[in-house]
């Protein structure tokens, strides 16, 4: 594929800024869960005007690692992360407004803050309607807010509010299914009045053609797009593992997640 | 007070396009004339108090200078992670208007009673809460909430009637003068209080605080001091509103006080459902109770 040395490239920025973070918890799991989505997102499908929140905040050093690709922040930046007196924490304060709307880490947030600025965008009757992107977790889903968020942006009709579910199966304490069920199913979301679409959430051409048929979708209804992905792709011995959220990198994981990387 | 409410926020509105209102499923009876003002600036965001607060703060991303209107356990309680993390941490102009402060709700029963919302919304960064005591305080409110960029709570109730002649607005006033007791109440249980306190002209010196946090005036400060008796009325739990500020001020001003007296609410002695009369008889809030207090100390 053709995104490979880009999807390799922002898995070693990540392994290497949570490697000098030491015994931190980055959970690295979770940011190659959904690095994939957030390059597709942000590398080729946002425009300038348009705005991203990151409601699985824990996911934050991938977010960052994005910006920084984009130049959007500094190596300096983002070499602060989890130093002392950094803007760059665990989970991303609202600090950098323009890149990071909103702090996140508390999980139910994101997707009511993004309908919110959707609809503001929507009453502001520009002509060409920015667009929110917003990313939750599956596990994100067992939060009432989340459902409180979907019935407000159906009923607002926000079709400029596209929504991603990083599917992984796993959450914080065990599989989806053995906590809460899945709630990140086509029907349930259908239920919600959402326009919904399933790809694999590694496959940045999948996501592509996604974003592009919700382009030319002509009804008003808010999108979603369920992302089947999986925890710690790239680091074969923490993939799908409930541990991968709890690991830190050591020298010795460094090593073997940085040969594991390559042979993506 | 919901009524004056909608007609101050109605003005505004009118001249300001940017103010959008959001009830949690709120508003029958008093808000069909906002309503067809404000057309899409109206959103019955439901029973969804959670979603409210956070698109609230969404929609002030978007530029837009949201109020959100509920019954004031739901828009403060119930929501205080919402109102913390999406809203305060990042100081958004998002107002936040709760209905029945106090035991206002009367035999709704404690789940509508707010007893600790203004200690629960100082305790937010950049809150500042809003307690008007009379129906004409809520259209200087309005303006000032309006006018200030930071995020405030307004705590209304129902108009209760006052007995004694409430000054122009501002957020400390003086009420009547006196020498042997200095008596601070805080919003709309003035009404309470002013059957009772003419009786102590002269003798009591009373203030009406409707702020918080609020500058104390010197003048405030040199009654305590003279009067060495101080007593605090107010229709919330002891902990964290108008009690504790006072505390914290004779502490740090080192006035020594022979007396503080603190007639707060004490929740559900009874565990028995009632009127507000009910309740504030109970926590010793009633006009009988209060003349009791001040006869006692006067």
């Amino acid at each position: 594929m053709k995104y490979k040395n880009i999807q390799k490239k922002l898995r070693i920025d990540i392994l290497e800024k949570a490697f000098l973070a030491g015994t931190a918890h980055p959970h690295i799991g979770s940011c190659f869960s959904c690095i994939d989505i957030l390059a597709a997102i942000h590398l080729f499908e946002m425009k300038k005007k348009d705005i991203f929140i990151l409601s699985k905040g824990h996911a934050s050093l991938a977010l960052y690692a994005i910006l920084h690709h984009q130049k959007k922040i500094s190596r300096l930046q983002l070499d602060s992360y989890l130093k002392e007196n950094t803007d760059f924490g665990l989970h991303p304060s609202g600090r950098l407004k323009k890149h990071i709307p909103l702090a996140t880490g508390s999980l139910g947030h994101g997707l009511s803050f993004a309908a919110g600025v959707a609809l503001g965008y929507q009453l502001n009757n520009n002509k060409n309607i920015r667009r929110v992107f917003c990313l939750v977790s599956d596990g994100e889903c067992n939060e009432g807010a989340i459902w409180e968020a979907a019935l407000f942006a159906s009923r607002h009709n926000l079709s400029n509010l596209i929504v991603l579910i990083d599917k992984n199966q796993v959450q914080a304490f065990g599989r989806i299914t053995e906590v809460l069920g899945d709630a990140a199913t086509k029907a349930k979301w259908k239920a919600f009045d959402f326009s919904v679409y399933e790809c694999n959430g590694h496959d940045m051409d999948a996501l592509d053609s996604i974003f592009k048929k919700i382009k030319r979708k002509i009804n008003k209804k808010p999108s979603l797009i369920i992302c089947n992905t999986k925890r710690a792709l790239g680091i074969e011995s923490l993939e799908d593992k409930l541990e991968s959220n709890y690991a830190s990198i050591d020298s010795v994981l460094f090593e073997q997640a940085k040969k594991s990387i390559q042979q993506l | 007070m919901r009524t004056l409410f909608a007609s101050a926020l109605e003005k505004l509105a009118t001249k300001d396009k940017k103010i959008i209102f959001l009830t949690g499923d709120l508003g029958f009876h008093a808000f069909e004339k906002i309503k067809k003002t404000l057309e899409k600036r109206f959103i019955n965001a439901g029973v969804a108090e959670h979603n409210m607060v956070t698109a609230a703060a969404g929609l002030s991303y978007a530029g837009f200078k949201p109020w959100i209107y509920s019954i004031a356990p739901f828009v403060t309680i119930k929501v205080l992670e919402e109102l913390r993390n999406d809203i305060c941490l990042d100081r958004r102009n998002v107002k936040v208007v709760g209905l029945g402060g106090g035991y206002d709700y009367g035999i709704a029963g404690p789940t509508h009673h707010a007893l600790s919302d203004v200690s629960l919304m100082l305790s937010l960064p950049s809150m500042h809460v809003y307690a008007p005591a009379i129906k004409e305080d809520v259209d200087p409110i309005v303006n000032k909430m309006y006018h200030s960029r930071l995020p405030s709570y307004l705590r209304l109730t129902k108009a209760h009637e006052c007995f004694v002649a409430i000054p122009p607005y501002s957020s400390v006033r003086h009420i009547q003068k006196g020498s042997n007791l200095t008596l601070i109440v805080f919003g709309s249980i003035i009404g309470k209080v002013s059957s009772v306190i003419e009786r102590f002209k002269g003798k009591v010196d009373v203030w009406l605080i409707t702020e918080l946090p609020v500058a104390i005036p010197r003048a405030l400060i040199t009654s305590i001091k003279n009067t060495r008796k101080v007593c605090i009325i107010e229709e919330h739990n002891s902990r964290g509103a108008l009690g504790q500020h006072l505390t914290q001020l004779i502490i740090d001003k080192k006035i020594r006080v022979k007396k503080f007296i603190h007639l707060s609410a004490k929740g559900y002695i009874s565990k028995k459902y009632g009127s507000r009369d009910f309740y504030l008889k109970e926590s010793g809030l009633d006009e009988k109770s209060i003349l009791k207090i001040l006869e006692a100390n006067v």
